[in-house]
């Protein structure tokens, strides 16, 4: 066995911890709250949820015994499949969440690139002018940018380009191919292949519907680069200056080699090597920022939903919504650390 | 200067503005690398040797700036002085007449890189043409002289700076060309006694032992074929046994390779054993300068004579020079030494005494022995 | 040794440690942007500070930071009317007034920012550096638990906490006692081996017997709705730092001079005191002030989607979420974009000020980029 197979199967035993911990923290949570409520997280279907089941469901799966017996029973019921039922969406909270993936998806499969490369750049060109023109630009806007609060920053994009310039509606896609595609998938014209809206579109060979769902991207896209991008700019600053600073920059020079080349082959691609991991991290915290954003824009992923979960107690929906980006965030941390290790040929050794 | 002379610095002054202060680290340094010798530059932490030779590659690096002199440079192109050059003559000039090796070698070599992407990277940029030609015989050997690699190799033989060339660089198959350079980067890496050289080729810099590493920056230096060779003590991180190694291999690249090397070192033991001429740096000037023998046997500055008395002995004991280095910003008057040294005269606190050739081929900076006119 | 030797002793021994801060003083004082952020605190700080005189509380008052409602104005209007002489700021709807709530709201964005880092980088402290310097089983145990923290969802588990969290928490003093005395073993741990057991098996002993005789008081403790925003914000946030500070200690605890301090024989807690917390604090220091802004903005975030503090308390993000319903038609826009602008560039203003000074402290306290 090799040294980095070892290591990903170590990583992942403690991927498993971690979840498992995350359960057993967020279930002693919930333990909070009184039995009718927790109720909602062993019903199946919408029979179940009816007022006079309820009592019936608590004695059966007795919600009041301790808390281990509960626990484990919950989680058997997990592992077949059944996350509970979400009384604020009106569906099981598995259904809610595959039906809302897709508009979170949509917006960070644009946001998280441009962020990525934008950031990537002018960190790299602040540090190669450092304290010049660009490196104040720069810094200002990210600094401003980093302080805005998501909402207001929201608020002001939909007042002016949905509100006064009526560029846009606030959601996904606007109301008329909404109806369009509903419509379709009843009369079989139109097959959801990805679910994407942006890519749903070219496939079933309707551009506009795809032209439409990017142009609903763009403010909160917009709002998400805003903010996010400050901190890889800032990252990659710092990284490239280390790296520029070091000791085999001087041989690179001496051995002839043009600026362009020492700085962008030699130092950039040491500079690179946390910023790929924060990029990692940046990306499966996307998520998490999404709550605010997709709240404002009322873009109906699973931020909005988890928003309106908490708001309302809707502990199923709160749960499933915890442990899914508990195991987003764990996966994506094994990723970058994979990535991390097959980056750095210093690390493969350890 | 005469036609032996490769290297000259003449008056040398490189100012590093910090913080604390205009640091005044070499002040009008004279020193002369003679074709096929091994010049020592000897001298305590912080004397100048370093700067004085990353000067000469231009590559003082910042807060530092060369504020006056010349250093004339007799490479293939004439007499150039290396200070007016611009850059893309710097670039042509660095790594291809003059190469420089440094104090730790792990820290010198680049961690994402290869041994033999580094080494390659500087065959390139200034031995390209004649692999390109290589490439182009031995594709006509193999009797592919038609192919599309072969064609695109001439293109670029005959017009380095196509631009649609340049820009298929990416599609085109260089296998041939990578082959011809990995042939020569085995080659130069066996001429520095590595053994099994292709995997070497192949390790990352951190999975090399530090006199392996030491190897590899020499390796690199060579590789193109330089007439000066600048050793910024390059054994003083390694242990004796492999620094024995080091220095061996040194006295073979003098031999078989002819080049003149500036041995920067403060190890009076390795001065003696490997060094045909010595230049004495104290506090940013050149104090002595002359032959092996006379440093040792017949010294003139009383830096030179204190420094070599202070080497620990049997007879002698423990024996330092009394006082401490005088600081650099805002230095003092006259000599530099004159508060440490046991002969210092009036003149000696005003006007610092100039540097000349007192006996043959054996320069003092001091007023024991002239220049008080 | 007389005390004006002892004095002088301690002055001598401090110099080197002085002129690092007059240098880097200096470079803050040389950097616009530090400049700015720091000009940008003081500002705020002076208004908090002088908050009862610029916006004095109406006379009977119990709680200066209820927004006074002007009752003149027409009450069945619920619009918000913009500024007059009277109300510099205009008002927000049902008439509070929007200049109180914001000079007021400094107050709370300071106490909120402030009260959530002092006690994430304390417990963060504490923590981080047990797990660092004292390693092996009981540094992974600690780091797991943290892990577990962060790989939640931060925001969605906050408020869950703050719906979850009962007004009224009854306080079981004997509890406060296992408490402290859990705290205490913690910290004797970091004494002599030979002194630590004994120290703290009597430690603990006493405790219990102690409580035990106060297990029937038990005192309420009534939380606002201010408090439990700021209580779950720090309990999602200070694994945070935890992470932060044991990476530094971790830095710092194979330094020679660490090694060298312990052969000659000092205690775990004297090293941690005199070696190790000094060498960690400034990047500490800056992930501190960093955060400041981040968790107002958390809490405005917050009490945008309605729980944050109560409808008439003084906080920024309450009175943009106020002015949110009077956003969404255009010709409502033009007259009611006081509640919404100003409020917020009072918030971003504010975690601007922050931002700008943890940023150039970045810069200013980096050792290898500092002396060019």
């Amino acid at each position: 066995m090799t040294s980095l197979t070892a290591y990903i199967i170590r990583r992942l035993i403690l991927l498993v911890l971690v979840i498992l911990g995350v359960t057993v923290l967020i279930f002693a949570i919930t333990m909070m709250f009184p039995p009718e409520i927790r109720a909602y997280m062993y019903i199946r279907n919408a029979e179940q949820a009816r007022p006079g089941v309820i009592e019936q469901v608590i004695l059966i799966h007795g919600l009041n015994d301790p808390f281990y017996v509960q626990y484990g029973r919950w989680m058997s019921q997990v592992f077949q499949g059944n996350l509970g039922w979400s009384y604020t969406s009106t569906q099981t909270v598995v259904a809610a969440i595959s039906g809302r993936w897709v508009f979170t998806f949509e917006i960070v499969m644009f946001a998280a690139p441009i962020i990525i490369f934008v950031g990537i750049y002018l960190g790299v060109q602040s540090a190669i002018h450092r304290n010049g023109l660009i490196d104040h630009i720069c810094r200002l806007a990210s600094i401003i940018g980093w302080s805005l609060p998501s909402f207001w920053l929201g608020l002001i994009l939909i007042s002016v380009f949905s509100g006064q310039l009526h560029w846009v509606t606030i959601g996904p896609l606007s109301s008329g191919y909404i109806d369009f595609i509903a419509d379709g998938i009843s009369s079989h014209t139109w097959t959801a292949y990805t679910g994407i809206h942006v890519f749903d579109g070219l496939l079933n060979l309707h551009p506009e519907i795809t032209l439409d769902a990017i142009r609903h991207c763009i403010l909160p896209v917009c709002v998400i680069v805003a903010i996010d991008v400050a901190l890889l700019i800032r990252v990659m600053r710092s990284s490239m200056l280390e790296a520029l600073n070091k000791a085999y920059i001087i041989t690179a020079k001496a051995k002839g080699l043009s600026k362009n080349v020492v700085i962008y082959k030699h130092a950039r691609r040491n500079a690179l090597i946390p910023v790929a991991t924060l990029s990692g991290m940046l990306v499966a915290g996307l998520l998490g920022g999404l709550v605010i954003t997709e709240t404002v824009f009322a873009f109906g992923g699973l931020g909005s939903w988890a928003a309106r979960a908490a708001l309302s107690t809707d502990i199923p929906a709160v749960l499933g919504y915890a442990i899914l980006s508990a195991v987003i965030f764990v996966i994506s941390n094994l990723i970058v650390d994979i990535l991390y290790a097959y980056i750095d040929p210093r690390i493969r050794l350890e | 200067m005469s036609l032996a002379t490769v290297v000259e610095v003449k008056d040398l002054k490189v100012n590093f503005y910090t913080y604390a202060g205009v640091v005044e680290a070499l002040d009008g340094v004279n020193v002369s690398l003679r074709e096929g010798e091994i010049l020592g530059l000897v001298g305590e932490t912080g004397s100048g040797k370093s700067v004085t030779s990353l000067s000469v590659m231009m590559l003082v690096p910042a807060p530092g700036k060369i504020e006056g002199g010349a250093v004339y440079l007799n490479a293939d192109t004439g007499l150039n002085d290396v200070l007016m050059m611009d850059d893309s003559s710097l670039r042509g000039m660095r790594g291809k007449d003059i190469s420089m090796i440094f104090q730790e070698p792990r820290a010198y070599l680049n961690p994402v890189y290869t041994v033999e992407d580094q080494i390659s990277e500087v065959m390139l940029v200034h031995r390209k043409e004649e692999f390109l030609k290589n490439s182009v015989d031995l594709l006509e050997k193999e009797g592919r002289g038609r192919s599309v690699e072969s064609s695109n190799y001439r293109r670029l033989l005959k017009n380095p700076r196509s631009l649609s060339v340049r820009l298929l660089q990416r599609f085109y198959s260089k296998k041939t060309l990578k082959k011809e350079v990995t042939k020569e980067v085995v080659k130069v890496l066996k001429s520095v006694e590595i053994p099994d050289p292709e995997r070497v080729a192949g390790m990352y810099p951190h999975e090399l032992s530090g006199g392996m590493a030491q190897r590899v920056l020499i390796a690199m230096a060579l590789a193109c074929n330089p007439r000066v060779l600048i050793a910024d003590e390059p054994t003083t991180n390694l242990d004796v046994t492999v620094q024995a190694q080091i220095l061996n291999l040194v006295r073979i690249l003098k031999r078989d390779y002819k080049s003149s090397i500036l041995y920067i070192t403060h190890d009076l033991g390795v001065v003696a054993q490997l060094c045909d001429r010595v230049a004495v740096m104290y506090a940013g000037n050149v104090v002595e300068t002359a032959d092996v023998f006379r440093i040792f046997g017949a010294p003139l500055h009383p830096y030179t004579r204190a420094l070599l008395e202070s080497i620990p002995s049997p007879e002698r004991g423990f024996k330092s020079i009394p006082g401490i280095v005088p600081s650099l910003i805002d230095p003092i008057s006259g000599c530099r030494f004159r508060d440490r040294c046991t002969y210092a005269k009036e003149i000696c606190q005003k006007v610092k005494p100039p540097f000349l050739e007192v006996k043959k081929d054996h320069s003092v900076a001091c007023y024991l022995y002239g220049g008080s006119q | 040794m007389s005390v004006r030797q002892k004095l002088e002793e301690l002055k001598v021994s401090m110099r080197p440690r002085f002129k690092e801060w007059k240098f880097m003083f200096k470079r803050i004082r040389e950097n616009p942007l530090a400049l700015a952020g720091l000009v940008i605190i003081i500002f705020f700080a002076v208004l908090g500070a002088l908050a009862p005189v610029l916006a004095p509380p109406p006379a009977g008052s119990i709680n200066a930071f209820k927004i006074p409602k002007d009752l003149e104005i027409n009450v069945l209007t619920p619009n918000p009317t913009p500024p007059t002489w009277k109300h510099i700021f205009g008002t927000t709807d049902q008439q509070y007034d929007l200049y109180y709530a914001c000079i007021w709201g400094t107050l709370t964005a300071f106490r909120t920012g402030l009260t959530v880092v002092g006690i994430s980088l304390i417990v963060g402290l504490l923590v981080g550096t047990i797990a660092a310097y004292y390693g092996g089983l009981l540094d992974e145990v600690l780091m797991r638990f943290t892990d577990i923290i962060i790989a939640f969802p931060g925001l969605i588990l906050a408020m869950a906490l703050v719906i979850a969290f009962p007004a009224k928490i009854p306080i079981n003093l004997s509890m406060l006692f296992v408490v402290v005395a859990a705290l205490l073993s913690f910290l004797l741990l970091m004494l002599r081996p030979s002194k630590r057991l004994l120290l703290a098996v009597q430690a603990v002993l006493i405790l219990s017997l102690l409580s035990i005789f106060y297990y029937p008081l038990v005192w309420d403790l009534t939380l606002s709705r201010l408090d439990k925003v700021l209580i779950s914000i720090t309990l999602v946030g200070w694994p945070g730092y935890t992470r932060v500070i044991r990476g530094e200690v971790l830095r710092v605890k194979n330094e020679d001079y660490v090694e060298a301090s312990r052969a000659s024989g000092s205690t775990d807690f004297g090293i941690i005191m005199k070696h190790v917390w000094p060498n960690t604090v400034y990047p500490i220091l800056i992930v501190a002030t960093l955060d400041i802004g981040s968790i107002v903005l958390s809490a405005a975030a917050l009490s945008f989607l309605g729980i944050g503090a109560e409808p008439d308390f003084a906080d920024w993000g309450q009175i943009i979420q106020r002015s949110r319903a009077w956003l969404s038609r255009p010709e409502q826009l033009i007259p009611n974009l006081h509640t919404f602008l100003i409020p917020g560039i009072f918030i971003t203003t504010f975690v601007m000020g922050w931002n700008l000074l943890g940023d150039a402290l970045r810069d200013v306290l980096d050792p290898t980029l500092r002396r060019r």
